[in-house]
């Protein structure tokens, strides 16, 4: 076994010089001559489409390549000043901590607070100083009242939390995360986005963190690294970043940069508090509420979910508790609604009640025409080996066309990308619900947007529109703002398991803080959620108002933004 | 849906007690399980092990082995009863039927009660212990003596949860396949379960690789020097206790445990040279009430009131 060799302070967090890495058995390498530096001390944010490396430099970084994973690679990785090419994970955990996407799978004891000891007790740190460690990191990151409960009976946000603090527990120079807020609410992304600000200022630790939802982490960043197939694409400020992505890859611009993108306004804001500053500079601070928005009535058509005083129990292991208490609810054919509400609100319960799943103590969840349910993971519902034999015959073939899929019949489920093994499972669940071309009942997604890029998540749009026009009614459970703000004509807010809003979206996504878009936050008008409804906005007080020196050309401003409604 | 069996910390006496004064408590009740049928004796543990489970906050536990024992237990009578057929009283004559006996008897009958009423007490015994012995503190005291035997446990109980999880999961989805959808049988369920196990079973080793799991094993600690300051005599507080449980120390409870535990073994095995456990079954059920067998029993019962509070 490799010798240990201390952490040096003065060294570089992470250096990696010239990284050629390919996965065994993959021809293409997932990393090309990457090479970065990490100051001690610094927030960067790694930027990028899904499946461009952000993950695999990650886990180069932690050791994890090659010495987990295999591989062939080339080049230097030092973190801290030790070599993490010669010394394996096990060596590094000192020096770097790591948390990846899934919470789930990252704990491996059975309490908490042997979780978070585990690192210690592997380093073979003394007792007394293990107990002191434990308990300073569970203030550090609020989870003291956690540490004697069982990990099996934590929620998504408190396991991330728990993760997090045993990755953090041994002091380590630096701290990976690749995408920590993907399974998060709002607030609880939001609440652990600058809990890792927080510990960077006060405790200096890099940290090196890979996100899609970059308007939740840019204003707490001190660099962007954005990649681009397995080669970093850019490397600088987060203001100079937007500028980048603005002219390379308008899929990674945020919703504020993007607003002032089409309003020609400059500089792009990296956050929501930058943004209203440059406004209130402009002399745009209080833009006039858009007159006469009026908000068009929700269509008289056949409901195909009708949830009439529903009450639900579940036991999660400490006693039963009501998750859904007294919900109305009804869906009517062609709606888009997205149920939005915080971990626990009870979203996904309604929906499995709907589906079938769960027994209403009171009250019924009726779906008339049949639902068709797609869980939070689409691999489930994918068990055999060819797409033709998991949706044989015509009406597999019919599953296949309403999703754009008919060309894959005969491809190998495995073989294909994310977002068309998620249309795939979609196909799966509505195969033999469609009457000639038509969907009758109701479609129901739960957390479809996990893990997707702006790119994809553009494409799961575009689908949830065409399933609406074929007449379904659309219920998707998401935490993304952004992305309900795109698809959805209707938000239901959910909280403690009842309805506590329940409008049109744009009235709903601007009437709050945390369920708010960042259009939304930045200009604070009713009905104003979307980049676009914001451009028009400011752009018809542009008569008002002189941008002055903020106004850039009129050419720029006029480039539309994939995906975008407009 | 938690199992009933999984271990809840609480900042309980039997929780906050260290695995080996458990193992001692439950296993003394285990012990006299298998070596004694006076039904008698064997009633009175059971009602021990009740008590120390509902006293330890595991009654979800004792009731779900209540129940898989009893059932159990009447499955071993019937079978007893249909293929013995030595005994004085008959009950039933069953004519000649191939493999089964061709009466029932009484004697066959409480035979099979003595051996399922064996068999529930043992269910209970464990069962108090899964959902009340911290496993993380059982592999802990493994893992200097196991180390490889300790990371395969770490791995295999952590991976039993992660694949009923997704068994549920992959359940759910099979149910929420749409009509037109080929139909998923057990068979392919189950393949699916494996290979998502596996990759399961990749992350969580990746996560013990960061954690340090493969480093070699920390050089032991000169002196005891770290256990001094739990061994001091001023009276614990419940806060003390519920520290004990996370940190894996010792408790002041732990010579209740042993102490219990070891008065049980010695009051079984004296128990035994003294005929406590007088029972016979053929040719006529004899049980037998001599003070020995009272004595213990009286013994099994009250030692069940050692997880109370205090």
């Amino acid at each position: 076994m490799a010798e240990l060799s201390a952490p040096t302070r003065s060294a570089p967090a992470l250096a990696v010089e010239s990284l050629i890495y390919a996965y065994p058995q993959s021809a293409a390498p997932a990393l090309r001559d990457v090479s970065l530096e990490l100051a001690p001390g610094e927030l960067v944010l790694l930027a990028g489409r899904s499946a461009c490396g952000k993950s695999t430099l990650l886990r180069a970084a932690c050791g994890l390549v090659p010495h987990f994973h295999g591989g062939e690679i080339e080049g230097r990785v030092v973190v801290a000043g030790i070599d993490a090419l010669a010394s394996g994970p096990g060596e590094l955990a000192s020096a770097v901590g790591y948390l990846a996407q899934d919470p789930e799978t990252q704990v491996v004891s059975t309490t908490v607070a042997a979780e978070i000891e585990l690192p210690l007790e592997m380093r073979g740190d003394a007792p007394g100083a293990r107990a002191r460690a434990v308990e300073e990191v569970a203030l550090a990151l609020a989870v003291p009242h956690l540490l004697g409960r069982a990990v099996d009976t934590l929620s998504g946000g408190e396991l991330q939390r728990v993760a997090l603090a045993a990755a953090l527990v041994t002091r380590p120079r630096l701290v990976l995360l690749d995408e920590p807020t993907s399974q998060l609410d709002p607030v609880a992304g939001d609440e652990l986005i600058w809990l890792l600000r927080r510990l960077n200022e006060e405790w200096g630790v890099t940290i090196l963190l890979a996100e899609h939802r970059l308007e939740r982490c840019l204003a707490a960043a001190d660099r962007v690294v954005a990649m681009e197939s397995g080669r970093i694409a850019f490397d600088g400020a987060p203001r100079e970043f937007l500028s980048w992505a603005q002219e390379a890859d308008q899929a990674l611009e945020t919703p504020a940069a993007r607003l002032f993108s089409l309003c020609g306004i400059e500089p792009l804001p990296v956050g929501v508090r930058d943004a209203r500053q440059t406004l209130q500079g402009l002399g745009v601070a209080h833009p006039p509420h858009p007159a006469g928005r009026r908000v068009s009535d929700p269509q008289p058509a056949d409901p195909v979910l009708e949830a009439k005083a529903l009450w639900v129990e579940l036991d999660a292991g400490e006693g039963p508790r009501d998750v859904l208490r007294d919900l109305d609810l009804t869906v009517r054919r062609g709606e888009r609604i997205a149920l939005m509400g915080r971990n626990g609100a009870g979203k996904s319960t309604l929906l499995r009640t709907a589906a079938g799943l769960l027994e209403p103590v009171r009250g019924r969840a009726e779906a008339q025409a049949g639902m068709a349910l797609l869980t939070q993971n689409p691999g489930d519902y994918l068990v055999r080996e060819r797409v033709g034999d998991e949706l044989p015959g015509e009406a597999g073939l019919a599953a296949l066309r309403v999703v754009g899929l008919e060309h894959a019949l005969d491809a190998d489920p495995r073989d294909l990308s994310g977002g068309e093994r998620q249309r795939l499972a979609l196909a799966i669940a509505l195969a033999g619900r469609i009457d000639g071309g038509e969907l009758p009942g109701l479609v129901a997604l739960d957390e479809p947007t996990r893990g997707m890029d702006r790119a994809r998540k553009d494409d799961l749009v575009g689908l949830i529109g065409d399933l609406a026009t074929r007449g379904a009614g659309l219920l998707v459970a998401t935490h993304d703002v952004e992305f309900a703000a795109a698809f959805a004509e209707r938000v239901v807010l959910m909280g403690e398991g009842v309805v506590i809003a329940d409008g049109p979206a744009p009235e709903v996504l601007s009437g709050g803080w945390y369920f708010a878009t960042e259009v939304a936050r930045v200009l604070d008008l009713p009905g104003v959620v979307t980049p676009e409804q914001g451009a028009a906005i400011l752009k018809n007080s542009s008569a008002d108002f002189a941008f002055g020196s903020g106004m850039r050309n009129e050419r720029r401003s006029q480039r539309g933004w994939p995906g975008g409604e407009g | 849906m938690r199992s009933p069996f999984a271990y809840s910390p609480k900042p309980w006496p039997l929780q906050s007690a260290s695995p080996g004064a458990a193992v001692v408590y439950l296993g003394s009740f285990a012990a006299v399980a298998f070596a004694y049928s006076n039904p008698i004796v064997l009633v009175a543990a059971g009602v021990g092990l009740v008590i120390a489970g509902r006293l330890a906050g595991a009654r979800a536990a004792v009731r779900a082995a209540l129940w898989m024992g009893l059932t159990l237990a009447l499955l071993i009578v019937l079978v007893n009863a249909l293929v013995v057929s030595r005994g004085e009283t008959v009950l039933l004559r069953l004519g000649d039927v191939p493999l089964l006996s061709d009466v029932v008897t009484a004697e066959a009958l409480a035979a099979g009660a003595a051996i399922g009423l064996r068999a529930a007490v043992v269910m209970v015994a464990f069962a108090v212990y899964s959902a009340c012995v911290d496993p993380d503190r059982v592999l802990r005291a493994l893992r200097p003596l196991a180390r490889r035997s300790a990371l395969t446990a770490t791995l295999v109980s952590r991976l039993v949860p992660v694949a009923a999880a997704d068994a549920a999961r992959l359940r759910d989805a099979a149910s929420l396949r749409g009509p037109g959808a080929a139909p998923v049988g057990r068979a392919s369920l189950a393949r699916r379960l494996l290979a998502g196990s596996l990759d399961r079973s990749v992350d969580v080793a990746a996560t013990l690789e960061l954690r340090g799991y493969s480093l070699a094993p920390p050089k032991p600690e000169g002196g005891a020097t770290f256990f001094r300051p739990y061994r001091t005599k001023k009276r614990c507080t419940r806060r003390e206790d519920s520290g004990s449980v996370r940190s894996g120390l010792r408790s002041r409870h732990d010579w209740r445990f042993y102490a219990i535990g070891a008065a049980v073994l010695a009051a079984a095995i004296a128990g035994k040279l003294l005929g406590a456990d007088a029972f016979s079954q053929y040719p006529a059920v004899a049980v037998g009430l001599e003070p020995s067998t009272l004595g213990l029993s009286v013994l099994l019962i009250l030692a069940g009131f050692a997880p109370r509070h205090g």
